[in-house]
């Protein structure tokens, strides 16, 4: 087990609220219990640790995958139900209830985010914060301020240990 | 009461009085609204709600404010500080989304500030030094000033003849900064819209600033063969003293380039800068191409690491885009900073007044860090001299080099892995892991940050255990640095007229598949090399890449495998595959000059206060997108801000989301997507592209498909729509992988398709969107929601409509 809400610290702070720390478990307990969850990721997640990662917990929990930046191309030859999107654009439309979503089913009630520098992910989620009530997991190795719920900051080799045991949880 | 004019007159019974009158405030407005100076359009001197309904509210309309605050709080006033979380209102009644349209508003005035004071500034030392009737030389054009043009309606052609110009931009900004003062505008769309104002206001100043410099200073006009420059830190001849210059604001350059001409020491010290003083002191006295001898070290990134290496032997600071940090970085290395322009001082003592020599030499001894002075003629001499005297003094005392590798390894061996570096770096590098590689004497980790590091120092500021980490980088990157030689062509000014009527056709049709325009600063999400891979990616495919500023400088600083940049690869005029450096960031105003004469000169649309209609036709009709990828200023939203109001989207890093304000269209809302047809005044539908004004992106990878599409306008021809939908879907296979989800929304008819791939994609269109095919005649018999006709004119504004 890795306790991923350990380490919390910011180097500036974007005000008067923060995430929430939770460990692996308790995310995948979120994510489950969604009723229109969206996984969202970064280019970050080309590496070959996380891409399977990713692959793992998208089938698993049966999410659809917002492919943002150029992630899109490792997906294409993965059993799973990845589009892309710009992800600036994403956090725009996740405000908008009448968005039909990457599917044409609507919108969605929860985003799981995994693999961007913080500060970009941060930035669309501070939308999403203040013009939604939409629900954002941070899955990352780094603790996202602006998420409803996030890993702490962790090691690298701390971070696939929880992703495992995140997986394990679905 | 007759009204007054300029001129000299007499008074009556008072002998031996005349008076001169020069200007009068408000007169050339007055003279612009008489009736008989030829065509005008409705808006010439506007003021801050002149643009909003006609134009700028049906931009916003379609491409709506996406607002992602950097802060919870406001606290702007003593009522403050107010949690606005949750778009909650403020004790004054804004709210956050307000209160961030504010934010972002506040960004693009202080932007058009910076370029409006450095054209005033330029404006007024130019007419000092050479007189008000300079013509402006600016190459073989009529339409010089486009967006003085459309914006007053004027078309100076003297130095002197700006002068309305520049006080009417300096006018509307004290309007627009009153509107951030507490409890007045409170509205978000407001201040996108004086936002947008602001931008086009942004485009005059640095026109302003440009115009001036180019037809006084004798920079090259519009001339395509602008010579290459010299580019990078490793061009600069060690041997030889250094007098490094940094900023914007080329007046005070000058005249160290005059000095060292007139004691023939071109070839005896290095002269070279950082940022555009850089670009603009290797453009001065190049119209007629002399050879030239001034270098171009590189982009605002490099301040910091040029000072660590030790090189420069006296630093000239001048104006915006210049670390706070100079002085004190410079002190710990014996290098004098002289600070020559007035809006930065740093707490220098001034000596203006004192002799020559005397201030040599109390700048040797290091009594003082250095100084101020603004007196050019004083400088050009102080600059060089002291540079010439320091570089001995500077070589004895060992301050030349960087660390000795025991010093490296003492540094690296100190690391505890505390990871609060990593926190700290706004690139987030992963310095730490870096470091720890290094102690096993594996430096090549530390190597790779040196890219895409720009030199902040916020690590350092962390670091418990007092590695000075930038040096660290910079000593495990010395070869890499040495290596560091591009070449730039200089800056070359504006589109000419011919050119732009060659072109222009093509553009309009789609045949030519757009202009890309590669500016702003170096705070890159990936890295530098990022611009080089995008520029030559669309210059291969013959797109025309126009750029100006650091991104003129990075897009030059890498070769291929036959050590060749891609200014010696690609032409320099402004045609099909053409890579243009305009110049430096105030260049930018010939950029949307460019679009803008497209619309003027081909388009024969009136210029004359007219910013509705040709933005509306550039909007509709050509195709063009900006990329700011390393946007780090307030100048970048700015000018970015002013493409916009010019129809012209841009694409930005993902440090730019920290601009707090985006314009993104909703590809999926139908009725968002219609423009009128002027003919009759019917509706039209048309393709969702492009999908933003201003939006980021978080690749490289991901921004170039991002941009080709951007490029695809309703009045594309078949021929055009079918080149453009090619490079789109391509880059996009290539980058992003497969066919985008929506390429078919593109197509108005078979002939739109890619013909490499019609009959495929055609097949895909029967059997996944329903279309009919007549395969025997390979034509599309139904499906396209939109049509082709060729002589349509898409507009937004119905009131230029003929009705049916
Ligand atoms: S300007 Fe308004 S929101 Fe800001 S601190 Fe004052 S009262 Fe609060
Ligand atoms: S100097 Fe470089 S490594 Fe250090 S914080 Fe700044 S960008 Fe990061
Ligand atoms: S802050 Fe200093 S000690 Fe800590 S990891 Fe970075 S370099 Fe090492």
């Amino acid at each position: 087990m890795v306790d991923t809400t350990k380490n919390t610290k910011l180097f500036t702070s974007y005000g008067v609220t923060t995430s929430k720390a939770i460990n692996p478990d308790m995310a995948a307990k979120m994510i489950s219990k969604a009723k229109r969850p969206l996984l969202v990721v970064g280019s970050g997640v080309l590496k070959p640790e996380l891409l399977d990662r990713a692959v793992k917990i998208a089938q698993k929990a049966n999410l659809p995958i917002a492919a943002t930046g150029h992630s899109h191309v490792g997906f294409l030859d993965k059993d799973v139900d990845a589009k892309y999107i710009n992800v600036h654009q994403l956090g725009f439309y996740l405000t908008d209830p009448n968005w039909p979503g990457l599917d044409g089913k609507g919108n969605y009630d929860m985003v799981i985010v995994l693999e961007f520098k913080k500060y970009y992910i941060n930035q669309v989620l501070s939308g999403t914060r203040n013009f939604s009530n939409l629900k954002a997991i941070s899955i990352g190795r780094d603790y996202i301020q602006n998420a409803t719920m996030s890993f702490g900051n962790i090691s690298r080799e701390d971070h696939y240990v929880a992703l495992d045991e995140l997986i394990d949880n679905l | 009461m007759s009204k007054l004019t300029t001129g000299s007159f007499s008074i009556e019974d008072l002998k031996d009085v005349q008076i001169t009158i020069n200007t009068i405030v408000g007169a050339a407005k007055e003279a612009a609204k008489a009736e008989d100076i030829g065509p005008m359009g409705p808006s010439p001197f506007p003021g801050l709600a002149t643009y909003r309904d006609d134009w700028n509210l049906k931009l916003l309309d379609r491409y709506e404010p996406v607002i992602t605050p950097m802060c919870d709080q406001c606290c702007y006033c003593t009522y403050g500080p107010c949690d606005l979380s949750n778009n909650k209102r403020g004790a004054c009644g804004i709210d956050m989304a307000g209160h961030n349209g504010r934010e972002f508003f506040l960004r693009v005035i202080t932007g058009t500030a910076c370029h409006a004071a450095h054209g005033r500034h330029l404006l007024d030392h130019l007419i000092e030094t050479f007189g008000e009737d300079i013509p402006l030389d600016l190459g073989q054009s009529d339409v010089l000033t486009p967006n003085i043009t459309i914006t007053t309606g004027q078309s100076p052609k003297t130095l002197g003849e700006i002068k309305p110009a520049m006080e009417f931009a300096e006018e509307q900004l004290t309007q627009l900064l009153a509107t951030v003062h507490a409890g007045q505008e409170s509205a978000e769309i407001d201040y996108d819209s004086k936002a947008l104002f602001s931008g086009s206001l942004d485009h005059v100043g640095m026109e302003i600033s440009d115009i001036v410099q180019i037809a006084a200073l004798d920079f090259p006009k519009a001339d395509p063969e602008a010579p290459l420059i010299e580019m990078g830190i490793g061009t600069i001849d060690k041997e030889k003293p250094f007098l490094c210059v940094i900023g914007h604001n080329v007046a005070g350059v000058t005249y160290m380039m005059d000095y060292m001409e007139e004691n023939e020491l071109t070839d005896k010290v290095e002269l070279g800068g950082l940022c555009c003083t850089a670009i603009d002191l290797t453009r001065y006295k190049e119209a007629d191409r002399r050879p030239p001898y001034t270098k171009v070290v590189g982009s605002m990134s490099k301040e910091l690491k040029i000072i660590r290496s030790g090189m420069p032997d006296v630093i000239v600071v001048d104006e915006q885009c210049v670390r706070g940090d100079i002085v004190p970085e410079a002190q710990k290395l014996n290098i004098p900073v002289i600070a020559s322009n007035a809006k930065i001082m740093y707490g220098l003592p001034n000596r203006d007044n004192q002799d020559v020599d005397a201030t040599i030499e109390e700048l040797k001894s290091g009594a003082i860090p250095g100084c101020v002075i603004l007196n050019y003629e004083k400088l050009g001499e102080i600059s060089v001299r002291l540079a010439q005297e320091m570089h001995p003094i500077r070589e004895a005392a060992g301050v030349r080099e960087v660390a000795s590798d025991e010093q490296m390894k003492e540094w690296v061996d100190k690391c505890a892995d505390c990871g609060a570096c990593y926190l700290a770096c706004p690139i987030e590098l992963d310095i730490p892991e870096a470091m720890k590689f290094a102690k096993e004497g594996n430096y090549s980790y530390l190597e790779d940050l040196h890219d895409a590091c720009i030199g902040c120092r916020r690590c350092e500021q962390v670091c418990k255990k007092e590695i000075p980490i930038l040096s660290v980088i910079e000593k495990a990157s010395q070869k890499i640095i040495a290596e560091e030689k591009g070449w730039m062509r200089a800056g070359r000014g504006q589109v000419s007229d011919a050119e732009i009527r060659s072109e222009g056709l093509n553009l309009v049709m789609g045949t030519t598949p757009g202009i890309i325009a590669i500016i702003g600063c170096p705070n890159y999400s990936d890295c530098a090399k990022g611009v080089y891979y995008i520029a030559e990616e669309f210059l291969k495919r013959n797109y025309i890449v126009v750029g100006t500023g650091c991104g003129s400088m990075d897009m030059g600083m890498y070769k291929d495998e036959n050590g060749e940049t891609l200014y010696e690869r690609f032409p320099g005029g402004f045609v099909s595959g053409g890579l243009v450096n305009i110049g430096s960031c105030v260049s930018n105003a010939h950029i949307t000059g460019a679009a803008q004469k497209v619309a003027g000169i081909f388009g024969g649309r009136t210029m004359e206060g007219n910013l509705a209609e040709i933005s509306d036709y550039i909007l509709n009709r050509v195709g063009a997108c900006g990329l700011a990828w390393g946007a780090f200023s307030q100048k970048a939203s700015s000018i970015g801000t002013g493409c916009n109001i010019y129809g012209i989207p841009a694409v930005l890093g993902a440090h730019s989301s920290k601009y707090r304000r985006a314009l993104i269209a909703k590809d999926y809302d139908e009725s968002k997507w219609k423009v009128y047809d002027a003919r009759n005044g019917e509706e039209m539908a048309i393709p969702p592209a492009p999908e933003f004004l201003l939006t980021t992106a978080e690749t490289w990878q991901e921004a170039t498909p991002m941009m080709a599409k951007a490029c695809i306008r309703p009045s594309d021809n078949n021929l055009g729509r079918s080149i453009k939908l090619t490079h789109w879907m391509e880059l996009h296979d290539k980058y992003i992988g497969g066919l985008p989800d929506d390429w078919w929304k593109f197509v108005r008819g078979e002939a739109d398709i890619p013909l490499a791939k019609r009959a495929a994609l055609m097949k895909i269109l029967e059997e996944k969107h329903g279309w009919e095919i007549d395969w025997k005649r390979k034509k599309i018999i139904s499906g396209p929601t939109i049509k082709f006709d060729v002589s349509a004119q898409p507009t937004n504004l119905k009131r230029l409509c003929k009705e049916a």
